[in-house]
């Protein structure tokens, strides 16, 4: 056997060992990467190599972005913003069929394109939403499935810091901006797919309608969530027509959450340390599997195994089609291994080659793989959300998954459309000329 | 080191990482906030708020990760450790704090002690600020020296509670 390939092979067998015995995730890429490299370098340059490459993995500006979003959910997840949008929702929808079914996925879509983390939008929605539902006979495992499918859409509407972590490992293919765009149409289009679906539930199992508002409630409730809502133009406006950065909009997101969670005295000042402390756990969580999966990633370019990858494919499988559908159901069985953020960092240098020789956009095929991931998200063993939104639904995994199984298949279906009809993503960056 | 003393050891370290992690993340917010503001209001740009801006983030994610180690939340799959008897549930626990201890042992302290002595030796400077890198970069053995300390502190813990599992 050829040393690169049994250098590859220790990788990743060392890597599944040490995730089944419950090792850190970020500590077991780390582990592997410094078991694979020790076979090639020698001891001392490989340790250092590795070391240097976990600093200047973080050493990137626009990875910023990720803390600065993170507590800018911190300091709503506290505040009264859920409450507002959960209201101004209500009024809108509540009196379909299923309507808190419905004002759970806008309440969760709206929070998560607002604080720009699902996580964020999944604990603070699910958290009031799973009670209101069980008072109208929902069951809490069917409001935690809602809950947590909807909570990825802000992952795909913009700001989002995923988006901004892949315009990075893209090397520069795709802009921020564009990507931000590219996202609106298919995270509204997940959203519109799950309430469908809900529709349908909710017409079998006769769940409630409540009671239909007057045009002047909408009116008043809207103006209640009008400046928690602004904040979408303040920062998407900003990236898109150039005046800031992801970076410094991502910044300006916390400022205005923080004063207007003060203006609206939901937090104080003294709060101030307890939410830096909570966001720089979240944040570090983050920031530390990036860290190690940069020097993966590091690795794996060393030792040439996106062209190896990318030749197989190209080699292997003629159509194009059937080669995107492969990328995807690789990503999918990755995704519900790995966190979104090293999964993005990790195969975006494989794959984005890949799609790009087939003349695939690199904006298209960056939404293409959120959207896959998020669906990982949602799955066990590891799914960030899916354990977030049970734990705030006081429900157990397992509970969850039987419902939680039809909302991933909506999720795969509307993947496919975003896969296949290129322009769900690539319309709206195409008006701005992007 | 009796336990007792170990406890209050501990929670030292562990309450003033807190305090520092509060601090870096706190001046990370003010700095690009600073550096938004310098630039519509003031007209100027400070280009040393960006550079800082990085490695504070460096700072506050290797500082963080050491913290989580404290605290023993990083993320994990736990859906074998979840099916095991409490006595296998300990042990498997002690093998992960030993697999973390090598790893913070060899890759933080001893690749990142050289990667300091390294950049230090040929004195390499940042670009704007004009700081030696080597100080940046000390976060990495600093981080895995605490981490290695945490883990020793953990698994006498595991070895000490036996029948019923920590954490």
């Amino acid at each position: 056997m050829s040393m690169e390939l049994f250098s590859i092979l220790v990788l990743f067998a060392s890597f599944a060992i040490l995730l089944f015995l419950k090792v850190p995730v970020a500590y077991a890429i780390g582990i592997s990467t410094a078991c694979s490299l020790l076979l090639n370098l020698d001891k001392l340059p490989g340790l250092t190599t590795i070391a240097q490459r976990m600093t200047s993995g973080l050493d990137s500006f626009a990875l910023l972005a990720i803390p600065f979003f993170v507590l800018a959910g911190e300091i709503m997840k506290r505040g009264g913003i859920a409450n507002r949008l959960i209201k101004f929702a209500n009024s809108l929808v509540a009196s379909l069929p299923g309507g808190l079914a419905y004002v759970n996925v806008l309440a969760s879509m709206l929070f998560g394109a607002i604080s720009g983390s699902a996580i964020a939008a999944t604990s603070a929605i699910g958290s009031i939403m799973t009670d209101k539902m069980e008072e109208e006979g929902y069951p809490r495992e069917f409001s935690a499935s809602v809950n947590i499918t909807s909570s990825t859409t802000g992952l795909l509407i913009p700001p989002s810091s995923i988006l901004i972590v892949y315009a990075l490992a893209s090397g520069g293919a795709a802009s921020v901006a564009a990507l931000f765009l590219a996202g609106y149409l298919p995270g509204i289009l997940v959203g519109f797919a799950l309430m469908g679906y809900i529709a349908f539930v909710a017409i079998n199992k006769k769940f409630k309608r409540g009671k239909r508002a007057t045009f002047s409630e909408i009116w008043n409730h809207f103006k209640r969530a009008f400046l928690s809502l602004l904040l979408l133009v303040v920062v998407v406006g900003g990236i898109v027509a150039g005046i800031f950065t992801a970076t410094e909009a991502s910044a300006i997101a916390v400022l205005y959450a923080a004063l207007l969670s003060l203006a609206y005295g939901d937090i104080s000042v003294r709060d101030f340390p307890d939410i830096l402390l909570s966001a720089a756990k979240t944040t570090a969580v983050v920031m530390f599997l990036i860290s190690t999966s940069m020097a993966m990633s590091w690795l794996f370019s060393f030792q040439g195994i996106p062209q190896m990858i990318s030749e197989f494919l190209l080699e292997q499988f003629s159509d194009k089609f059937v080669i995107f559908l492969i990328i995807n159901l690789i990503l999918l069985v990755i995704g519900t291994f790995m966190d979104i953020t090293p999964a993005v960092l990790i195969f975006t240098p494989i794959f984005l080659p890949v799609v790009m020789e087939l003349g695939m956009d690199p904006v298209h095929f960056g939404i293409v793989m959120v959207l896959n991931l998020c669906i990982g998200l949602c799955t066990p063993p590891v799914g960030t959300i899916l354990f977030v939104g049970s734990g705030v639904a006081k429900v157990s995994v397992s509970k969850v998954i039987k419902p939680l199984l039809a909302f991933i298949g909506i999720m795969i279906i509307v993947l496919l459309l975003v896969i296949y009809i290129p322009g769900i993503s690539l319309y709206l960056p195409s008006l701005f000329d992007l | 080191m009796n336990r007792k003393r170990a406890d209050r050891v501990f929670n030292l370290v562990k309450r003033i990482m807190e305090g520092l992690l509060v601090l870096l993340f706190g001046l990370l917010v003010l700095d690009v906030l600073w550096q938004v503001f310098s630039r519509f209001l003031l007209n100027s740009s400070y280009s040393f708020t960006e550079e800082l801006a990085r490695f504070l983030l460096i700072w506050l994610s290797v500082l963080g990760a050491a913290y989580l180690n404290a605290r023993r939340e990083h993320l994990s799959m736990d859906f074998i450790y979840s099916k095991l008897s409490n006595q296998n549930k300990i042990r498997l626990s002690i093998f992960g704090e030993v697999v973390i201890f090598v790893f913070a042992l060899l890759v933080m302290l001893v690749g990142g002690a050289n990667l300091v002595f390294i950049t230090m030796h040929l004195e390499q400077l940042s670009g704007t600020l004009r700081i030696p890198l080597g100080y940046v970069y000390c976060i990495l053995p600093v981080s895995g020296f605490l981490i290695m300390c945490f883990s020793v502190y953990h698994i006498s813990g595991f070895i000490r509670n036996q029948p019923k599992p920590l954490g």
